[in-house]
């Protein structure tokens, strides 16, 4: 805070919509990072810039960012949930058997959801009625739900298929779902992270829960004094964000039909995390939004895929996603240093 | 005020007891809260103040008595609940969230009123914002101002129009002004009249007798959890006060009155300090002589909340700062305490203590190397230099591996104290040595003090607490933009010199 705001000066009363208050928000940086990323890989491949590999990129990160997604109304909450990969698992584990068992498509996936919702519901009330800290009930929640996962199958790969048992026409619009195309060029899984971003955006930044979701993780106090339920607010979060990742999960089985417990999304909360911190969000709460956690959900993809495209070993890759999180979370650090 | 206009109690409260394990925290007060009045509660810290408050504010639960709102009664069995019944609390720490804007922050109870699945409606948000702020005489402030790019002052003043929005008919401010500058806190009395003035009745919890005086219709005094007397303010003293709220004489001014100087004034230079500058401070001088008491007073961005962390080298500086004649390179605050320097800072919670450690780990956690051996603390020592430092300070623990947190504010600082003089300072320096210090505590610890100069001990004191300095030191410096304006020495201190060098121009 600069001395003349501590002193009681007043701020600059008109903080009118200029471009200079367009380049402070935190949004700018990103999307100026990701900007110039897209510019450079533009010159330096051949294959970057076509329409083909961005809708390819787009498919890429549509999973991790429904993920984020969810994990965005975590975080302005002011918690945290580690246990997204191992419920990605377990949902989409949980509709391939049924699946595999003969169900019909719409049930099986409404029971793959229904464990997310389980699983936030869970994470919630020990966040809040169980006064745990997040951080921990999500971490030994991260252990149970592998573990679950784990045990219902058995440890063995879940394939699904006719072989298996699986209806032919639930097969096919399984299949749809994580491999087709809209107007057969946009991957469905795009089309779903699209849809899932929009409705956020529109919760989160026009609704009344939106609003308390900020109010709640701004300052738990303030809102409570003001007669929101902190609790509520924090439950729903935590079973939007399981949905959110039952979801993911469901779709990243119909990608690719065969998954394993002791395999699949194995950390990828982690991933998850680190594309809403990218985009923003902080972990003390109160701040993110769905734009930011768009772009850094899309600097993490665009960055593997150019990485991919310039012949990078996947060994470097993984060190330069490191450097972008903390390069982008210091960056904003650093600057509201100076100027705040 | 005759008996039959006497209006009927708003809120009254009869009987109402609190228990705290171990602590009856309140024990069966009993006040009333008349519509439209500014209705002052006093106290030493730890009289009930805020364990009654917060059972207003619907925070805490009473374990007996009765509240009656509008003459019937009611029970306030949460925040909401306070809220409805048109109770709003302006707590010491702000309720306010830093990361959304005014507007959201005004409008937050609202919000919170109107169903989960509504939309955010944002213009009216802010029309409905700047309708409050402008009552308020800020009208200025842009409603989409973050609340975080706000002065603490600022902040209060959203916090109170949020009160006001929600046509609160009682009104709760809990030590409104301890961050105030002296214009903040008289636009805010200007507030509390108009309030009154509509009809809104203010309970007023405060340290400051002399606002309280100035303010109030009535006021309340607490004592040890009970209510020990509601009078009119009629032709009430500040010495009055103070004898209800300690329950016994306490002479603020004969008893510390000043000593003779003629010892100090021959004593040599210990500390000497010139053209020190750093944030805030512009090239000052000054010395500071063994035995003596020096005051440093001006207003809060004067410069002087700054000078004790310049000296002790918490923030880079410029200038000469010397012990002894030896110079403290300036960001080294480890050669400070070296070279016989200990700093009391102003912010305990923040900067001076170890709040979840032991009374023993804090007294000696700035002279380890003392009170280890081969990278191991010698307890037997530890405990004996404690308990000599809590015995010598009269500090009142239940043992030495007390949490300092648990402890009250004037004992917390006893041990604060205590943990600077077992570092042998030459220099002590103390900024707000008695902030969120009761007054039994503080006549205590001016004791200790006097005691410490006594020895030989410089002792520099920044205070924004003018009766503080006039009663203890010896010497005041005042300082102004950051430079010194002026300095006092015996008759000459007193409180229009010090205001005056303080607020001239």
């Amino acid at each position: 805070m600069t001395q003349a705001v501590r002193t009681g000066a007043r701020a600059p009363a008109t903080d009118r919509f200029t471009l200079a208050r367009l380049l402070r928000a935190r949004e700018a940086g990103v999307f100026i990072a990701l900007l110039v990323m897209c510019l450079f890989l533009s010159f330096a491949t051949d294959g970057f810039l076509t329409s083909l590999n961005l809708l390819n990129v787009g498919r890429q990160v549509s999973l991790l960012g429904i993920m984020a997604v969810g994990m965005t109304f975590v975080l302005i909450a002011g918690e945290v949930d580690l246990s997204v990969g191992s419920t990605y698992a377990l949902s989409g584990l949980a509709t391939g058997m049924l699946i595999i068992a003969g169900w019909a498509l719409l049930p099986a996936i409404c029971a793959g959801l229904l464990t997310g919702i389980v699983i936030g519901l869970i994470n919630g009330m020990l966040s809040t009625y169980g006064r745990l800290p997040s951080l921990i009930a999500t971490l030994g929640m991260l252990s149970i739900v592998r573990g679950a996962a784990l045990i219902l199958t058995n440890g063995q790969p879940v394939t699904v298929n006719a072989r298996n048992g699986a209806l032919p026409d639930v097969l096919a619009s399984f299949g749809f779902m994580g491999q087709g195309y809209l107007f057969s060029v946009i991957p469905m899984q795009l089309v779903f992270f699209v849809i899932v971003a929009a409705l956020a955006w529109l919760v989160l930044s026009f609704s009344n829960f939106g609003f308390r979701v900020y109010a709640v993780g701004g300052s738990a106090k303030a809102a409570r004094v003001s007669g929101i339920s902190v609790n509520k607010v924090k439950i729903s979060a935590f079973i939007l964000m399981g949905v959110l990742a039952a979801f993911a999960g469901i779709l990243g089985l119909a990608f690719l039909p065969s998954s394993q417990a002791g395999r699949t999304g194995l950390g990828l909360e982690l991933d998850v995390i680190a594309a809403t911190i990218v985009g923003g969000a902080s972990l003390s709460g109160g701040e993110g939004t769905i734009l930011g956690t768009i772009l850094g959900v899309l600097i993490i993809g665009v960055m593997r895929n150019g990485l991919v495209l310039m012949g990078v070993s996947p060994f470097v890759q993984e060190l330069m996603i490191g450097l972008v999180i903390i390069i982008a979370v210091g960056i904003d650090k650093w600057s509201t240093r100076r100027t705040g | 005020m005759t008996e039959q206009q006497t209006p009927a109690p708003i809120v009254e409260i009869s009987g109402l007891t609190k228990r705290f394990p171990g602590v009856l925290a309140l024990d069966r007060i009993s006040v009333a809260f008349r519509p439209g009045e500014v209705h002052a509660v006093i106290g030493e810290n730890g009289a009930g103040k805020s364990t009654l408050m917060n059972i207003l504010a619907g925070d805490l639960q009473p374990d007996g008595g009765e509240i009656r709102i509008d003459g019937k009664p009611a029970t306030v069995p949460s925040p909401l609940a306070s809220r409805a019944a048109g109770i709003t609390v302006v707590y010491q720490e702000l309720a306010l969230c830093p990361t959304l804007s005014i507007a959201e922050n005004i409008m937050m109870s609202d919000m919170a009123a109107r169903s989960v699945v509504s939309l955010v409606p944002r213009d009216e948000m802010r029309r409905q914002a700047r309708a409050a702020l402008t009552r308020l005489g800020m009208g200025t402030l842009d409603p989409d101002t973050k609340v975080s790019r706000l002065s603490v002052a600022e902040m209060q003043l959203v916090e109170i129009a949020g009160a006001i929005r929600q046509r609160a008919r009682v009104l709760v401010l809990d030590e409104p002004n301890s961050a105030l500058s002296k214009r903040e806190s008289d636009r805010l009395f200007d507030i509390v009249k108009q309030l009154r003035a509509e009809g809104v009745t203010v309970i007023y919890v405060s340290h400051h007798l002399k606002e309280v005086l100035d303010l109030a219709d009535r006021i309340t005094v607490m004592r040890d959890g009970r209510t020990i007397e509601t009078m009119d303010n009629d032709g009430l003293s500040e010495d009055r006060l103070i004898r209800a709220m300690v329950g016994r004489e306490l002479d603020t001014t004969a008893q510390w009155s000043l000593q003779p100087q003629a010892r100090s004034h021959e004593a040599p230079v210990v500390l000497s300090v010139e053209k020190l500058t750093a944030p805030g401070l512009d090239e000052v001088s000054f010395h500071a002589r063994a035995g003596e008491i020096l005051g440093i007073g001006g207003l809060p961005d004067s410069g002087k909340d700054m000078l004790g962390e310049a000296l002790f080298g918490l923030c880079g500086r410029e200038g000469r700062v010397t012990i002894d004649g030896k110079e403290l390179r300036g960001g080294d605050p480890q050669a400070s305490l070296r070279n016989g320097m200990a700093l009391v800072p102003a912010d305990r919670r923040g900067a001076g203590a170890l709040l979840t450690m032991s009374v023993a780990n804090n007294v000696v956690s700035a002279s380890l190397p003392r009170f280890s051996m081969a990278g191991f603390m010698r307890r037997g020592a530890v405990r004996r230099e404690a308990r000599a430092q809590v015995a010598r300070l009269d500090a009142r623990i239940s043992h030495l591996g007390q949490k300092l947190g648990t402890l009250s504010g004037g004992n917390q600082q006893k041990i604060i104290l205590g943990r600077s003089l077992v570092t042998n300072p030459r220099v002590l320096v103390l900024h707000e040595p008695t902030r969120g210090v009761d007054v039994g505590a503080k006549a205590e610890i001016y004791a200790i003090l006097r005691g410490i100069a006594g020895e030989g001990v410089a002792v520099v004191m920044i205070s924004s607490e003018i009766p503080e300095l006039i009663m203890n030191a010896e010497r005041v410096l005042v300082l102004r933009n950051g430079r010194v304006s002026g300095e006092l020495t015996g008759a000459g201190i007193n409180e229009e010199a010090i205001l005056a060098r303080a607020m001239a121009s």
